[in-house]
């Protein structure tokens, strides 16, 4: 069972991506992906993403592989219609939050912590979207500090916290937290150089870790390759979806 | 708390091989860029680093390909330091990196000792929204050197780094080839390269340790391209670039 907490649908205005939601499930069943966790890309840039959420919670309803992620911003003001539209809605488990896109910080969702946390339902905060050496010179976005993800976590013990999108170095600061704090998580799509997936799990957090690729921003391929090239074959299958499975059962 | 620690060279190479072999990669262009990675490192520096891979060439000599690293702005001990590792020890091939924008004239007698020698350069290249360092190559740089030096076969480092404006700088200069290492997996950039450079100047290259080895594999393995070309990516436009004592040929062919 591979399950893929990070996935995307929609196009991207620097580089022509294979967004479409039919393009992203084939890629990913191509490399062997059983479950999705798919979020609008356009969310990113739009000034009310919550209007591009109907595009995954469509996309769940009609294929039972992929699990709708929306995307909630906790400074719009109806925020809490949103989130009640995500529960009446079937196998929405999760909401992702992309602060530095919507300029805001963590801060600004206690309202959202709280209410996620009473209505059992987990949050995923990405800190990265693109490298930023690589964004478009006239928006530019920095990356959420880890640590600022830490703070959710260790303020809210009820709520489940997934850490998207770091790289091995914001990872490495977090890594003792990761290991403590039995309510986060982290995911695999952009830990990258050689040996730093294997550290992590020799670091203890082999049951933190959850498989992501970022698809279609990322080859899937690159996402799949990054796992199965560090460990052995029983910590690649926890990674690739025994951890996943057993948040969606707890959940 | 680091990752990739290098205690010997022996515990380096076991690891760096072990993981190449692991990701099926069976030859590997090699260079150091010396342990403290200098920007601008001495004459000394660049021994030390080329001295560090020839003694990796002699516990894989059947895996590792040199490269020789220089600092052009110390131009004529540099020639002489090409000299002295592909003339003599016959490393296949010259690295340069930061120390000097490949625009630069000071490149000339470098690029000019490695038609003698008739090996390719692998010059860093990257194109950075958030500013490059004050002498690292833009792809433009790289066009400008391949057109003074039509003789020389150019490897520009990093695709992923050049960013699709990049690609363009050196799309009309044929004897510039660009490798797949560098920047995250990012969908299409291998399909763009093929597209706009030609199958055959595209080759691949990981960056490993600093990127890995499988997660590069996948940007060709998993890139919408014929097989043949996959082919040529990983192996066969590598092999055309190398000189004949790197012994490394082009595949045949399938029947």
């Amino acid at each position: 069972m591979i399950i893929d907490v990070n996935a995307w649908t929609g196009q991207w205005g620097t580089f022509p991506i294979p967004g479409k939601v039919w393009q992203v499930r084939q890629s990913l069943k191509q490399i062997g992906v059983d479950r999705m966790w798919m979020s609008p890309l356009g969310a990113a840039w739009s000034l009310n993403p919550h209007l591009c959420n109907d595009e995954v919670y469509q996309a769940g309803q009609e294929s039972d592989d992929i699990d709708p992620v929306p995307i909630i911003d906790p400074t719009i003001p109806s925020w809490p219609d949103e989130l009640d539209k995500a529960k009446e809605t079937k196998m929405v488990h999760w909401v992702k939050l992309l602060p530095a896109y919507g300029s805001y910080t963590l801060c600004e969702a206690k309202g959202l912590f709280e209410a996620l946390s009473s209505n059992g339902m987990g949050v995923i905060v990405q800190v990265r979207l693109e490298d930023p050496r690589r964004q478009h010179p006239l928006a530019q976005v920095p990356d959420v500090p880890a640590r600022d993800v830490v703070n959710i976590a260790t303020q809210y013990p009820d709520l489940r916290v997934i850490l998207s999108g770091a790289g091995w170095p914001a990872l490495l600061e977090v890594a003792d937290s990761l290991s403590q704090l039995p309510n986060l998580y982290a995911d695999t799509s952009q830990i990258d150089g050689l040996g730093m997936l294997k550290f992590l799990v020799d670091f203890g957090l082999e049951t933190n870790l959850l498989f992501g690729s970022h698809t279609p921003l990322f080859i899937p391929l690159a996402g799949l390759a990054r796992v199965l090239g560090e460990v052995d074959d029983q910590t690649a299958e926890t990674i690739l979806g025994a951890n996943a499975s057993r948040l969606l059962a707890e959940i | 708390m680091m990752p990739y620690e290098i205690r010997s060279i022996d515990q380096d190479a076991s690891q760096l091989l072990a993981a190449a072999k692991h990701s099926g990669v069976r030859k590997m262009c090699l260079f150091s860029l010396h342990p403290d990675a200098p920007e601008e490192p001495t004459i000394a520096q660049c021994r030390q680093a080329n001295d560090y891979v020839l003694a990796y060439r002699d516990i894989a000599p059947e895996v590792v390909l040199p490269f020789c690293y220089v600092n052009p702005r110390h131009t004529k001990e540099a020639v002489r330091e090409i000299e002295r590792c592909v003339g003599k020890h016959r490393m296949v091939g010259i690295k340069l990196w930061v120390s000097c924008r490949a625009s630069d004239p000071l490149l000339d007698p470098i690029l000019e000792t490695a038609v003698a020698f008739d090996v390719p350069v692998l010059q860093h290249a990257w194109l950075k929204t958030s500013g490059n360092l004050p002498s690292e190559s833009t792809p433009e740089d790289v066009a400008k050197l391949a057109k003074q030096h039509l003789r020389a076969r150019i490897i520009m480092s990093h695709l992923n780094g050049h960013n699709p404006r990049g690609l363009e700088a050196v799309a009309d200069c044929p004897n510039v080839v660009v490798d797949t290492s560098g920047g995250d997996p990012e969908s299409g950039m291998v399909e763009l390269a093929v597209s706009r450079l030609g199958s055959h100047r595209v080759v691949y290259g990981s960056d490993a340790p600093i990127r890995h080895f499988a997660v590069c594999l996948a940007k060709v393995l998993g890139a919408n391209l014929p097989q043949t070309v996959i082919k040529d990516i990983l192996w066969n436009n590598a092999a055309q670039l190398l000189p004949p004592w790197a012994e490394v040929s082009a595949l045949e062919d399938e029947k």
